[in-house]
């Protein structure tokens, strides 16, 4: 089937895609159910190399480009401190060779001053990366102590005062406040006064630009005031560094922990501008409290674009709540929460004054389709319609499929005037599915599955259940052949329409699945000759028997019968025409005993009883699974009744010879009657839908042929045997 | 059992005077002593903790000393939570206590339960050498089951042969009375856990998780017929379950009586111990939002009792117990006296 999961498991639940709409840099934060971090950030272990991109490209820009990228990589990122002499001695024409790794900087035409001060910078620093740049590794070993080298401090300050340049400078700045957080990490008695991290960082953050490097020392000092359990320095400073770059944004938010409200409060209060308090209740809004934060979001700035990953985020918490892998209907909490999200968002998207209307409109619009207010979300769509950016793929995908769903919700009934506006619609899905076009990002899935399920049931309510099995094949419409030749009409028709067509690209079965459906329900009604036509225009074979279906025992044992595997494989094909010459010599008064005999052991094998139940797998019918409840119900009654074997254990028992067989055959038959009496719970309306474990399976009763078997058969030696091979047997025997 | 429940009513005293009349033959004031398990990575004993410790005349501390995880990254069990002692251990008996959650056996393969033995004894042993602890006895807490039965009982079996130390494991109710499917585990005592037996459930009428008699009914007949000599761990621990959209989002030892008593932040509902919140805040690093319920689940005296009287009915006679305490690192002092845990202690 086509509506398999390879679309992705984890965003199933969902028809709103957050790319659309949000500025990529917020990516990990999108909304992920069981994980850290959205896509790939949940497996990139980054956290000492997250800046590395950076460095590299900060260096090339002081070097004007001058310097490769592949060499900064490898001096900054990968090379040790020896590694960094070397090429340095190198360029120098002290050593004469390098192995091929490392590069040779003797060709380029550098600035000699800035040269020489970024690798006395580079030896530097690479002495401080064995206590600032270790990660926490889950280990059985003890972790590494980290010791912070007391005599680098010098070393440090001395680099710092003699450096005039500004790049540097501040750099050796940077390694200077990060020493001294690493040295008063232990340290929870410190006073701020007393602490030199922040004396450092105080003295000098006018000195130089705020960029990159500025926020990634600041990130120290959020560091510092967090262990000394100053929550709203820390958090302040936190939601600065987050809002700067996207490389801090992990990190920052991640840091990110108030601890009681007068904290937080204090927190709000040090923002200086409206858009530095917009930072702080978006981190409020990830994690914490998404309303409330665009509620105080809105009214700072209606414009900000912090508002954008958190109406991206209720959105998708909202779907997910509504339905997910785990819940197929909403419980009274999830529709009370959604019943706030749809007012609180569609009164922000009425008044169409945020950066992305069309964004809002959108989001409200699916917000009220979720609360099944069809009117009030075709309005909000059809403002959106205007505000629409017409060239960005993704959002017009997105709009597409909104719109697509709500159009087939609000059908009535399906005329020839719908159907031809559907094509265009249904061929872009089909080419999705197909994957004959394809929009990075799009979630498509959910939507294209619930609309061709309505689709089906408006066919369905109008009695055509040909289109209705066609757009969402359903077991129940194979229970009548008629239908199937219907099916097959369609399927082989000359002149399909443009709506024929599209719609038979979601039909998942072809000509020859029906066949040899068709084959299999004709064996079941013991219409032989033609099953075998059926089966050969299906073109196959069938599956291999794994075990004799011809062999029966006292006692049912699949796993023994499958380890004595006839040597020659038996298709299904095999096992037809088999039966079709044992007939024949019925037919002819030919070994009548022992041919009734075989047909009703293979009648019975081929049943959920027997040992040959791969005869009855195949497309359609799609039986998984051990118990007769994976059987779908349209089907349970065919597959799991014995009466054709019991038949034929009859026929053999009135044509037998000695009373040993015909005590043998009565006791086959009573296996069929003892069957029945399971199918009783199996069969039961009811329990069509149940799983194994809520059904109780009534006792079973002791029919007709045990007691025709202890009355007349007690004498025979097969009844002794009968006796010791079958416990139920021996408890009738016993009553 | 009329006896039994009027004597609860007299004060400690009176009642072992009473008991001691009631049931001359039993002597239980020597066959049971007092324990406390300490379960926070840092070790570090405030004064009335180990005051506590020597008034009860504790001759034994179970401390936990790693928690094992399943890591999903690295599809590998690691330890976790490795305690981290600030000060020296006080010099009583140390039992070491290892949490395996039941996922790490459900994922290891038998390879990784050999290597998991002699890792974890490893640690242990080290550990034990950098404290100077010289332990007889290890402890592992697990939570398995039928599936998980297999490793967790080979993994039991190479560690006791790895340590040659005396191996206790914790026993949950289910495990007991379901002993011939979930199996006995091969080692040489078992510590009945008795609290956390209920389900943490955002139904206000669901009964206190940690205990309830009514659920506790349903499990303390078979423990006359457990094949294991049992310990018995008593919950002295309170907690509340955070509820937000019919949903528990999370459990909270730290907030309790007196913190849902502040009228500022909550307001007690109609029913017991059930509080709703009245603004959104931060407190304790958590954020509560207006209209989350907290339901309060508290192990007092009386319910204590209630607990030792119902099990006590049910265990075999006249054995030498340990009585464990859960736990020490967080128990409220000003609730629980030396006195009261003799008390407990001398209903077994």
């Amino acid at each position: 089937m086509w509506a398999c999961s390879d679309y992705g498991f984890d965003y199933e639940y969902s028809s709103f895609s957050p790319e659309a709409f949000v500025s990529k840099e917020y990516t990990p934060f999108f909304y992920t159910e069981y994980i850290s971090y959205y896509g790939d950030y949940y497996y990139s272990e980054n956290s000492t190399s997250r800046y590395n991109d950076v460095i590299v490209n900060e260096w090339q820009s002081y070097f004007d480009g001058k310097l490769d990228k592949k060499s900064l990589q490898y001096l900054l990122t990968a090379a040790t401190a020896k590694g960094v002499d070397s090429v340095y001695e190198h360029m120098k024409g002290k050593i004469a060779v390098l192995p091929n790794e490392m590069p040779q900087l003797k060709s380029l035409k550098l600035d000699k001053k800035k040269v020489n001060a970024f690798f006395d910078y580079l030896r530097l620093a690479k002495s401080t990366e064995l206590f600032a740049a270790t990660d926490v590794t889950h280990s059985w070993e003890p972790q590494p102590q980290i010791t912070v080298p007391a005599k680098l401090e010098e070393q440090i300050l001395k680099h710092f005062k003699k450096a005039k340049d500004p790049f540097i400078k501040q750099r050796l700045w940077f390694q200077l406040v990060r020493y001294y957080y690493f040295i008063e990490r232990g340290d929870e008695t410190i006073s701020a006064d007393a602490s030199k991290t922040l004396n450092t960082f105080n003295i000098y953050k006018n000195a130089f630009p705020q960029n990159m490097m500025y926020h990634r020392t600041l990130g120290y000092v959020a560091g510092w005031y967090y262990k000394n359990k100053d929550y709203a320095r820390s958090n302040y400073f936190n939601s600065l560094c987050y809002n700067y770059s996207m490389e801090a944004k992990i990190p920052a938010e991640w840091s990110f922990h108030p601890q009681e409200e007068a904290d937080w409060i204090r927190t709000l209060q040090m923002a200086k501008t409206t858009a530095e308090k917009a930072t702080l209740w978006h981190l409020l809004g990830i994690h914490y409290d998404t309303q409330r934060a665009i509620q105080e979001i809105i009214k700072l700035d209606s414009k900000s674009e912090k508002l954008d990953l958190l109406l991206a985020r209720i959105v998708n918490i909202t779907e997910h709540s509504l339905g997910n892998f785990y819940q197929s209907s909403p419980d009274s909490a999830s529709l009370q929460t959604l019943k706030q999200n749809t007012a609180l968002i569609s009164s922000i998207a009425l008044k169409n004054n945020t950066a992305k209307p069309y964004f809002w409109n959108l989001a409200a619009g699916y917000l009220n389709f979720m609360s099944k207010d069809y009117t009030a979300a075709r309005s909000f769509y059809n403002t959106a319609k205007q505000q629409l950016p017409k060239d960005d793929k993704l959002v017009m995908a997105q709009y597409k499929i909104l719109d697509w769903t709500l159009y087939v919700k609000e059908l009535k009934n399906i005329d020839a005037k719908v159907e031809a506006q559907m094509i265009e619609p249904l061929t872009w899905f089909a080419n999705l599915k197909d994957r004959k076009d394809t929009i990075p990002s799009l979630r498509f899935y959910k939507a294209l599955d619930e609309s061709i399920s309505n689709l089906a049931e408006l066919y369905k309510k109008q009695g055509d259940v040909v289109k209705a099995n066609a757009f969402k094949s359903y077991y129940e419409f194979y229970a009548d052949n008629n239908k199937i030749e219907q099916m097959k009409a369609l399927l082989q028709k000359q002149h399909k329409s443009a709506f024929e067509q599209i719609m038979l690209r979601y039909y998942p079965f072809d000509m020859h699945d029906l066949y040899y459906h068709q084959s299999q329900v004709l064996t079941y009604q013991d219409k032989i000759d033609e099953a075998i036509v059926m089966m050969n225009k299906s073109e196959s074979t069938g599956f291999i028997m794994p075990a004799n279906p011809f062999n029966i025992r006292v006692n049912d044992c699949h796993d023994c019968d499958h380890e004595r595997k006839p040597a020659k494989d038996l298709y299904a094909i095999d096992v037809l025409k088999t039966i079709q010459s044992i007939k024949a010599e019925i037919k002819q008064g030919k070994n009548v005993y022992k041919n009734a005999y075989l047909l009703a052991n293979v009648f019975y094998n081929i049943t959920f009883y027997g040992n040959s139940r791969t005869f009855y797998q195949g497309k359609v019918m799609q039986v998984e699974g051990n118990t007769p409840f994976e059987i779908p119900s349209t089907f349970r009654t065919m597959l799991l009744s014995n009466k054709i074997a019991e038949k034929y254990y009859l026929m053999a028992a009135n044509v037998a010879k000695t009373k040993e067989q015909k005590a043998r055959c009565i006791f086959m038959a009573s296996k069929c009657e003892r069957n029945e009496s399971y199918n009783r719970s199996y069969n039961k309306p009811e329990n069509a839908n149940s799983g194994y474990w809520d059904v109780n399976i009534e006792p079973v009763f002791f029919g007709k042929y045990f007691s025709v078997l202890k009355t007349q058969y007690e004498d025979t030696k097969f009844y002794d045997e009968a006796i010791k091979e079958c416990g139920y047997f021996r408890s009738y025997d016993d009553k | 059992m009329v006896n039994t429940s009027a004597i609860l009513r007299f004060p400690s005293s009176t009642c072992l005077i009473l008991l001691t009349l009631f049931c001359a033959s039993c002597k239980k004031e020597h066959k049971t002593s007092i324990s406390f398990y300490y379960w926070k990575q840092n070790f570090q004993l405030s004064k009335g903790q180990t005051d506590i410790l020597t008034e009860t005349n504790s001759k034994k501390l179970y401390i936990r000393f790693f928690d094992i995880k399943w890591n999903t990254k690295a599809q590998k069990p690691y330890p976790e939570a490795i305690i981290n002692f600030r000060q020296q251990s006080p010099s009583l008996d140390i039992i070491p206590v290892v949490f395996i959650t039941n996922q790490t056996f459900e994922k290891l393969d038998q390879q990784g339960v050999d290597s998991l033995a002699i890792k974890c004894n490893e640690l242990l042993k080290n550990l034990s050498v950098r404290q100077k602890i010289n332990c007889k006895t290890i402890q592992i807490d697990c939570d398995w089951t039928v599936g998980t039965k297999d490793k967790y009982f080979n993994f039991l079996h190479s560690l006791r042969a790895l340590s040659k130390k005396t191996l206790e494991v914790t026993i949950r109710l289910h495990q007991v009375k379901y002993q011939f499917k979930t199996g006995i585990p091969p080692v040489d005592r078992g510590v009945l856990m008795f609290y956390n037996i209920g389900k943490l459930s955002a139904d206000l009428k669901e009964p206190n998780s940690i205990y309830n008699t009514q659920t506790a009914e349903k499990y303390v007949g078979s423990l006359n017929n457990y094949l294991l000599p049992l310990d018995i761990a008593l919950p002295v621990f309170s907690w509340a379950l955070q509820i937000r959209a019919n949903k528990v989002i999370q459990v909270y030892g730290k907030i309790g009586r007196t913190e849902l008593s502040n009228a500022q932040n909550f307001s007690p509902t109609a029913q017991k111990d059930i509080y709703r919140a009245v603004r959104n805040f931060f407190t304790g690093g958590i954020y509560i939002k207006t209209g989350d319920l907290f339901k309060l689940e508290e192990i007092d005296k009386a319910l204590l009792k209630q607990a030792a009287v119902q099990l006590a009915a049910h265990l075999k006679k006249n054995e030498k117990r340990t009585i464990i305490y859960y736990e020490l690192g967080n128990l409220n002092l000003s609730a629980f006296k030396a006195k009261d845990f003799e008390e407990i202690s001398t209903y077994f």
